[in-house]
């Protein structure tokens, strides 16, 4: 940490203070740029009052990184429940964190619908709202993190643990139980594990599961009866609901597997459109696309999950696009 | 252009290093900027070639959020999106025992601190600098206006820098 200079008196030490915070704000401009660059250049001495105080602020944010790194593979096991919030120094890493907390304001929390099963057993509807995440730990120990507007019924039956999954998004650190397998039904996909960690996704008659940990089993069209691929760890299958021949095994990333969970939508040449979709589970103000030539358009990247209009602003440095804001919708068009 | 750029160049490291939330990370991306300018040539620019430096600067940043993330993920890692390097210092990716203990002594001096502070500055500073939320999603919180965190973040700064520094 650097040791404030004594010459340098009380409100210029203010001023740089105050400059700092600006500087780390979301959105900073041009006129904050002229003026910050007026101010630093009428005195030498606010240039180093601005650079003590960016050296022992960025002092603190080492500390709480330093006492944040303490047993491996913490986050895993970490609650994620929207009002906890762990003390984290990368703030990239608790956008979500951030975002859970601010979704909670205009969201109701899950619903749980406790009911009877069919065959006995109990069955329990989570639910998460637009903008909502979810951790939930299940009672045989198995951990289960709900994305945005998704939709899962959990039901544990003597020889089986069945989850059916409704549009959502969900990553499954499954407990181990040989003697109980751990059932997934997606639409028309089975999956089928004994204990691991991956990711499902149903969207828009889209059905992907991605491998980050141990062995999984998906059947995509469980009544073609076809043989079952098995995913390895950094493996994924995806495939149009109804059409099985479409199922692609693909590489991918293990640590990109449920980026979302960090506050990162990771995207591989995909469409504008869902990318739209994924924004629209998180804001209730809606993103439209204004054209067909802007749905099509692809992308490959990553979008920290943060303020909407930001993200947006984002996508337009991305993309060749434009976008309007008004106050109920924000249209997205080609430039 | 490129004059111009030399003579801003300090600066625009001290706003980028603010956002970037390190000076080093901030050098390099301002060193990128560097190639654009010369990559434009002589350019007749209107009114002050300074904000449109700016603007080139900040349109590299959003580009290097992205493609960082990228490189890190193929490297099996987010290291550079995770703020390793902090404080012009490259942190290793385990801390030392040595430098938890420390930095945890460090953090609770800090904490201390700031639980002497009025009470809405200590919370504006805990949801802006510990938890991470923004100053938009930090004034949502407390119900109060984004220049009101602006202040509140300023004091707590302002007051532990003087005690801690």
């Amino acid at each position: 940490m650097t040791r404030a200079q004594t010459d340098i008196d009380a409100e210029t030490s203010e001023a740089a203070i105050a400059w700092l915070v600006r500087l780390q704000g979301e959105t900073v401009t041009e006129g904050d740029w002229l003026a910050f660059d007026a101010w630093l250049t009428a005195s030498p001495t606010h240039a180093q009052a601005y650079d003590d105080a960016l050296a022992f602020d960025q002092g603190l944010d080492l500390d709480a990184r330093f006492a944040e790194a303490a047993p491996a593979g913490a986050p895993l096991s970490t609650p994620l429940a929207a009002n906890v919030v762990p003390l984290r120094p990368a703030r990239r890493v608790w956008m979500w964190s951030a975002g859970a907390a601010i979704a909670a304001a205009f969201v109701a929390g899950a619903v749980l619908v406790p009911s009877k099963g069919l065959i006995g057993g109990r069955e329990t509807t989570y639910v998460t709202g637009v903008g909502e995440r979810r951790a939930i730990a299940l009672e045989d120990g198995s951990r289960i993190d709900m994305n945005a507007a998704s939709r899962v019924t959990v039901r544990f039956e003597r020889h089986a643990r069945r989850i059916k999954m409704d549009d959502g998004q969900v990553f499954f650190d499954v407990a181990k139980d040989s003697s109980r397998p751990f059932l997934i039904a997606a639409g028309d996909t089975q999956v089928r594990v004994v204990g691991t960690q991956f990711d499902v996704r149903r969207r828009d008659g889209q059905v992907a599961v991605n491998v980050q940990r141990g062995l999984v089993e998906v059947r995509p069209n469980l009544a073609s009866g076809a043989t079952p691929f098995r995913l390895k760890p950094g493996q994924g299958l995806s495939h149009h609901e109804g059409r099985a021949a479409d199922a692609k095994l693909q590489a991918v990333a293990v640590e990109e597997i449920a980026g979302w969970r960090q506050g990162r939508l990771i995207y591989r040449d995909q469409p504008l459109s869902q990318i739209a979709g994924d924004m629209n589970r998180l804001f209730p103000r809606p993103v439209k696309l204004g054209d067909a030539e802007v749905a099509n358009m692809r992308l490959s990247g990553v979008l920290i999950v943060d303020e909407q209009d930001a993200m947006v602003d984002r996508l337009s440095h991305l993309l060749p696009v434009k976008t309007t804001t008004t106050e109920d919708a924000i249209v997205i068009r080609a430039r | 252009m490129a004059r111009l750029y030399g003579e801003k160049r300090a600066n625009l490291v001290r706003v980028f290093a603010a956002r970037l939330r390190s000076v080093s990370e901030a050098e390099d991306l301002i060193q990128d900027l560097f190639l654009k300018v010369q990559a434009l040539g002589e350019v007749e620019v209107e009114g002050d070639g300074s904000a449109l430096l700016f603007r080139m600067a900040n349109n590299l940043m959003l580009d290097r959020l992205r493609s960082q993330t990228r490189a890190s993920a193929r490297d099996g890692g987010w290291r550079s999106l995770q703020g390793v390097v902090l404080g012009d210092q490259q942190v290793a990716d385990i801390p030392s025992a040595e430098e938890v203990v420390a930095g945890r002594q460090r953090l609770q001096l800090m904490m201390a601190a700031v639980d002497t502070l009025p009470p809405q500055v200590a919370r504006a500073f805990k949801l802006h600098k510990l938890d991470g939320l923004s100053h938009a999603e930090t004034a949502a919180a407390m119900g109060v206006s984004r220049s009101s965190v602006e202040k509140h973040v300023s004091a707590a700064l302002k007051a532990l820098m003087a005690k801690l520094s």
